[in-house]
């Protein structure tokens, strides 16, 4: 491989800038406030420490992330995107391990601007160095204009942008404008590893210094010609002509030519050219890549977690590894992974099994739901969505999932969520029988009704928003099922 | 008198171009609310460079999109001009959303880029605002049977419409921005027009104006059609209650630093305390109303 970045010499001089006594104690009183919110939070066993301490920190001093992040030598990683953030950390996070890194990350999807610092808080010593060799931070769309001031960039991953939360985001492009914004604004030596399969993605700042490396799937094996109802951003982002597509992989991603104004998928560096379902419920894939062939093990199932991890081998390539990667451990690497929390986690429940889905937009939802009906019997479901900062106010987009397809295997369907009322209504128009569901807001009562309808030996699916998810995990963990999100 | 089967004859314009935040559940709600009474539905979809024949429609939908988007309608809806109007004139009956409403309108001027001209139907001029009108929408609608009906959704736009003497408002709104923020008009109606900002599925949870949609189009094909038949609408109500309920939440005067203080809460809240009981419900609704985003 070695797509070596240049280390910026002007780094070294930046971190050894002269730093006044008072904004030296302030930043250090700042650490030692947020590692002591983060163990107070664990101990007390609220929360898990996840964002209260970035909080902590930054109410002491404003700047706390900022110097935390210029202080040691680590790469720094920011990974966004409206799907595969976390997933994708975790897979690049297993590669740069096998590479020879030190990695901290923000690891249990805490991706806005305390979630960010709390992480590097807790990655940083009390004298301000940071021992680990990269920080990988996975960061909110909208947050990312925030957290790139703060953070100086080395490598800038996009994995793809899917309508999601418009209440939250405004509209798609003024997403796009956000992140065009980001990367127009890295300096020459930075990477940007973009979805060169999403037309809005590949397109992000064609002018800007920053080098560019494109992933996606080059086989025709996996996919349709149309693209699906919730696809986004069919238009050519040029001239607005209706884009076509050889191939659509999943939603809009995919080969796509514009057939008006010629543009086209840019030429892939990193490319997936074979997908095939493996044994053990994932893919088989081999991947393409300026420093050879990989064959990899994708232990998560369905085609958006190849997308993950071609995302992830591909921003491994930007990073300067101490040793080049070898196929060999980089299959190792991907294959002992476990799905992150909430994404399709298979969770012991006595007699029975739990699956958890973690569904916060359409095309998630969707790619869900065909894995999930992909598998045997009719299914117990468990749908859950709450009004929150985090899971939005508007839940418009549930009409944008495929639940029709859906409703002929259910077996048994509880709600619940402070918006269970509308994912009833969803539901009803779906073709559920309103008087085989059952809506209980509480989470508990929920989760046990749910569980006395699935008979032993089978699966209760649980699809449900961000907090819900949260909330649904934790009673769970308090009934020793599963453990803390923070110790994985 | 036909004998042949009771068929309502709907045309979605721009399926694909114009369907933003999940409005496709109006159609939706409009085919399932047909087949629970076994009255028969069609449905044509007619995107860019397709001309449907709009005289033999009874029920048009025209749904929401982004500027982008609705600039491609914009220049397509030019070829369909002329018999859209024609059915509109004929009584026809048109459901309009957001960018679909404000295509029916005179224009619309973006706050960057050039204007859209529309379709002039309604008597109504839009123009793009600095911000966003984001949040829940309550409405009190009078639709001339002089019953005060409540319609509830959520709104999501820029644009504010002022309306002229040719069109009436839709409602009148009781929380929300509505039209433009300032003159407590949502909507415009014109013969059997219907539009509103009440953006994704507002029919699934309103289904009083689901229905009087389908018996004006009925009665667009069919003279002598009667009242139809009714139907249990418990779970919209419940849908509906719970949409007034969070319109209905108070303003937010200090918005900014309740947003703040909801931070705060969040990242100290323990998923292991928030256990779903009736007592956290209240709070997470608590927590959910400081983050209203517009007061109005």
């Amino acid at each position: 491989m070695r797509i070596m970045t240049s280390r910026p010499s002007a780094r070294s001089l930046e971190g050894k800038a002269p730093v006044s006594p008072a904004a030296q104690a302030r930043f250090t009183l700042a650490l030692v406030a947020g590692k002591a919110a983060g163990t107070a939070s664990r101990v007390l066993r609220v929360g898990g420490g996840t964002s209260f301490p970035g909080a902590v920190a930054r109410r002491i001093d404003p700047r706390v992330l900022q110097k935390a992040a210029a202080a040691g030598n680590a790469r720094n990683v920011v990974v966004t995107g409206s799907n595969g953030k976390t997933t994708t950390c975790r897979m690049l996070a297993a590669l740069a391990h096998a590479g020879g890194l030190r990695v901290t990350q923000n690891r249990s999807g805490s991706n806005l601007l305390q979630g960010v610092t709390s992480a590097t808080v807790r990655g940083t010593d009390l004298r301000g160095r940071m021992d680990a060799q990269l920080l990988l931070l996975e960061v909110d769309e909208a947050t990312v204009r925030l957290v790139t001031p703060e953070v100086r960039t080395d490598t800038f991953l996009v994995t793809n942008i899917f309508r999601d939360q418009l209440d939250r985001f405004g509209e798609l492009y003024s997403m796009a404008s956000g992140l065009e914004a980001v990367i127009e604004a890295l300096p020459a030596s930075a990477i940007v590893v973009l979805n060169g399969d999403d037309p809005l993605v590949a397109s992000l700042a064609p002018g800007a210094a920053a080098r560019r490396l494109y992933y996606g799937i080059r086989t025709d094996v996996a996919g349709t010609q149309v693209p699906e109802h919730a696809a986004d951003t069919i238009r050519c982002v040029r001239c607005q002509h209706l884009l076509s597509y050889r191939v659509v992989h999943l939603s809009h991603l995919g080969d796509y030519q514009c057939p008006e104004c010629g543009n086209a998928r840019p030429g892939l560096d990193v490319a997936v050219t074979a997908v095939r379902p493996s044994p053990e419920a994932g893919s088989e894939i081999t991947v393409e890549t300026p420093a050879g062939t990989f064959p990899l093990q994708v232990p998560l199932p369905g085609l958006h977690n190849v997308y993950n991890a071609a995302a992830a081998l591909a921003g491994a390539m930007a990073l300067s590894l101490p040793r080049p990667l070898e196929p060999a451990e980089a299959r190792r690497a991907m294959a002992g992974l476990r799905p992150a929390f909430g994404r399709l986690e298979e969770i012991p429940a006595g007699e029975r099994q739990v699956v958890l889905a973690f569904v916060k937009n359409p095309t998630a939802y969707n790619a869900t739901l065909r894995e999930v009906l992909r598998r045997p019997g009719r299914k117990h479901v468990l749908a859950a969505h709450s009004n929150t900062v985090v899971d939005g106010e508007d839940f418009a987009w549930l009409w944008d999932v495929d639940l029709e397809q859906l409703v002929p295997q259910l077996a048994s369907l509880v709600i619940s969520g402070t918006r269970a009322e509308e994912v009833a209504l969803r539901f009803k128009y779906a073709g559920a029988r309103p008087a085989a569901t059952q809506v209980l807001p509480g989470r508990s009562a929920a989760l046990d009704t749910a569980l006395n309808g699935t008979p032993p030996g089978e699966s209760l699916y649980i699809f449900a928003g961000y907090t819900p998810m949260r909330e649904l995990r934790s009673i769970m963990q308090r009934r020793g099922w599963v453990p803390p999100s923070w110790k994985e | 008198m036909t004998t042949a089967p009771i068929t309502v004859r709907i045309c979605h314009l721009y399926p694909s171009l114009l369907s933003v935040a999940g409005d496709r559940g109006n159609l939706f709600a409009l085919m399932q609310r047909c087949a629970w009474r076994g009255i028969r539905h069609s449905v044509t979809e007619a995107d860019v460079g397709v001309v449907p024949d709009l005289a033999q429609s009874d029920l048009i939908l025209l749904h929401g999109g982004q500027d982008r988007e609705m600039t491609a309608a914009a220049l397509d809806l030019a070829a369909k001009a002329g018999p859209l109007r024609e059915a509109i004139e004929a009584d026809a009956v048109v459901f309009a959303v957001c960018a679909g409403y404000q295509l029916l309108g005179r224009s619309y001027s973006p706050a960057d880029g050039p204007p859209i001209q529309g379709l002039g139907v309604l008597d109504a001029v839009t123009e793009g605002g600095p911000t966003r009108f984001i949040g829940h929408v309550a409405v009190e609608c009078d639709l001339g049977s002089g019953e005060q009906r409540q319609l509830t959704g959520f709104e999501n736009h820029s644009g504010r419409t002022h309306l002229g003497s040719g069109a009436k408002p839709l409602g009148r709104v009781l929380a929300g921005a509505g039209n433009n923020g300032e003159d407590g008009t949502e909507g415009a109606r014109y013969r059997e027009v219907y539009a509103t900002y009440l953006h994704g599925p507002v029919l699934p949870k309103n289904p009083w104006l689901a229905d009087h949609l389908l018996s004006r189009a009925l009665a667009h094909r069919y003279r002598d059609f009667g009242p139809l038949a009714p139907l249990t609408n418990q779970v919209e109500a419940q849908a509906h209650a719970a949409a007034l309920g969070l319109a209905r939440r108070p303003a937010g005067k200090w918005r900014a630093a309740a947003a703040a203080a909801s931070r705060m809460r969040r990242s100290s809240r323990a998923p292991s305390t928030a256990d779903g009981t009736a007592m956290r419900t209240g709070k997470a609704r608590i927590a959910g109303k400081e983050t209203r985003w517009t007061s109005h």
